[in-house]
């Protein structure tokens, strides 16, 4: 095997894992600010008599608020770099940092306007807003997008270390930004949505139009919050989510590395093909196993 | 219009005349000094663009676009940014540099005016107000795209802004921040008790976030001339605007508690 392809396997496989971490870190900090697909349930909860204490917040949906988050984290390490020169790694690294933090300060921010502004907008219901709801989750939060951003922009630049990529650095992590959040949303929300917030309804009955907003609002003990739905999904939505996002890294650049050229458009299809085979056995085996969906009782 | 509130058009004027004054004082006083130190203006006028851009966004959404605020925000981008790149190189085809950011004004309103069109004539989306605000947003959209284009770039020129911000990848950072900035106030206050002024306030203070983002950006390209200012006064900016949102907040919200259970149904009037 010649070295360049020893040293660039090495990049792949580091790829590889920060985009598992970004996902799993991405999905669980969506799942805190119950971002996306359940939004829409959590914003409906009090309009239908369901006063509650999780925590709100739409910066648009993931995978338009990931790639704002990537942006600003780029343009922040480029502008660090711009002043310590990007000759060496450790310099480098920190810039990333940098850029993920000032990125996790504005995620912060914007949070917070959030949850007020969609609660203060919704005063006529008598939804109240709860500080302390707000000072336990946004750092959580943060923390969780921090994370989530420093791997994406890690990634990103060893892509473009490696020239794997011909776009600028920016636009890379914005386009890396739009698939990790729509991995999140896609794979992520599914073990949030109704998983969580309708427990008490027949899995895979779907929502009924008239439980819109009757989302779970007590816990095991006391009263549900946001951060309960991390700890509920950081055992299977956050490390599928992270899988997701890392496989579909690592089998793109996978296939870049070992197959070159034109062949690697051709890779590319052949493992399209192997995903959909797979898939449909998988959805087939399960329907026999588990029977088909049911219809809700009435109640 | 409930009392009080700014009119459509006292907010045009206000986005349209400020967007420009800024953009031209960025670019003029900029080159005649032959420093950066007056990138900062530009800035200015784009955060008032997203002051205007953010009430259209608001008013047309108020129809019940929902999951549709972010849609409608990132579609007017995308026609500021082809208006804003085809003004410039079209001003400099023709040898006429001090009308870029106007003619790309107009031919974001142009291009505004078609998907306006094309979403209610078309796809049938039944809007009363979907062609004016369409524009309205476009025009806000080319101006904050220009605006901030110019913060980072130091001048309107198509060479300085295709060099320093498209080649350089700013110009993604410049869309989805600017964006954001104008269709993230109203998406955060959603709901049936929005008020004008809390999300216009929203609306300042995610105008200076991506006012700080684009002095980052900045500094990157013309250094502290250009960062400092622009930084200090985004960050100035931003504080008293989300000061303000906050208060607005609390006299608005139902109740702010500190902490506590669920209200019990016969609290809730």
């Amino acid at each position: 095997m010649d070295p360049q392809m020893m040293v660039e396997l090495g990049a792949l496989t580091l790829v590889g894992a920060a985009a598992l971490i970004a996902g799993v870190a991405e999905d669980l900090e969506s799942d805190v600010g119950s971002q996306s697909n359940p939004n829409s349930q959590v914003q409906l909860a009090p309009q239908m008599g369901y006063l509650h204490r999780l925590y709100n917040k739409a910066i648009s949906g993931e995978p338009a608020s990931y790639p704002f988050y990537a942006a600003i984290g780029a343009s922040t390490a480029l502008a660090v770099l711009s002043i310590t020169g990007n000759s060496s790694l450790i310099g480098v690294f920190f810039a990333l940092v940098a850029g993920a933090f000032v990125t996790s300060l504005i995620h912060g921010v914007y949070a917070t306007t959030s949850y007020m502004g969609r609660l203060a907008s919704q005063s006529r219901f008598g939804q109240p807003i709860y500080m302390d709801v707000l000072r336990t989750h946004t750092p959580v939060l943060m923390a969780h997008g921090f994370v989530a951003n420093f791997s994406v922009l890690l990634l990103t630049w060893v892509i473009i270390a490696q020239h794997f990529s011909p776009f600028p650095f920016v636009v890379l992590a914005f386009i890396w930004g739009i698939a990790l959040g729509g991995v999140g949303s896609a794979v992520g929300d599914v073990h949030l949505g109704t998983d969580r917030y309708y427990q008490d309804r027949p899995y895979g009955s779907g929502v009924n139009a008239a439980h819109s907003g009757s989302v779970v609002r007590k816990a095991e003990s006391g009263l549900r919050n946001s951060i309960d739905c991390a700890w509920f999904c950081s055992k299977f939505g956050g490390p599928l989510t992270g899988l997701g996002f890392g496989l579909v890294v690592y089998l793109h650049f996978w296939k870049e590395v070992v197959v070159t050229g034109w062949w690697s458009v051709l890779a590319g299809v052949i493992i399209v093909v192997i995903f959909i085979i797979m898939n449909t056995y998988l959805e087939r085996y399960s329907r026999q196993r588990y029977g088909t969906y049911k219809a809700e009782a009435e109640e | 219009m409930a009392e009080g509130e700014r009119s459509p058009r006292q907010l045009l004027t206000i986005g349209v005349v400020g967007g420009l004054i800024g953009i031209y004082l960025a670019n003029y006083l900029n080159s005649t000094t032959g420093t950066a130190w007056f990138s900062f203006f530009a800035g200015l006028g784009a955060v008032l663009a997203v002051f205007w851009g953010a009430d259209a966004v608001r008013r047309v959404a108020s129809y019940g676009l929902g999951t549709g605020v972010p849609s409608i925000g990132l579609l007017s981008l995308g026609a500021g940014q082809v208006a804003v790149l085809l003004g410039l190189a079209v001003a400099m085809n023709y040898s006429i540099h001090w009308a870029a950011p106007i003619i790309a004004l107009i031919l974001a309103a142009i291009i505004g005016l078609v998907s306006g069109v094309m979403a209610r004539r078309v796809i049938k989306m039944n809007i009363a107000i979907m062609e004016r605000s369409m524009m309205e947003i476009a025009m806000a959209a080319s101006l904050i795209m220009l605006g901030f284009s110019t913060t980072i770039a130091g001048g309107f020129g198509f060479d300085l802004i295709m060099k320093y911000v498209v080649a350089s990848g700013f110009i993604i950072a410049v869309f989805i921040v600017g964006g954001m900035a104008m269709l993230h106030p109203f998406n955060a206050c959603l709901g049936p008790d929005e008020r004008q002024k809390r999300t216009l306030n929203l609306a300042l203070s995610t105008g200076f976030i991506a006012m700080l983002v684009a002095g980052i950006a900045a500094g990157a390209i013309n250094g502290i001339q250009a960062a400092v200012p622009t930084m200090i006064i985004a960050i100035f900016g931003w504080i008293i605007y989300y000061l303000r949102f906050f208060a607005d907040t609390k006299q608005d919200a139902a109740a702010v508690l500190s902490t506590g259970l669920l209200p019990k149904e016969e609290e809730v009037a």
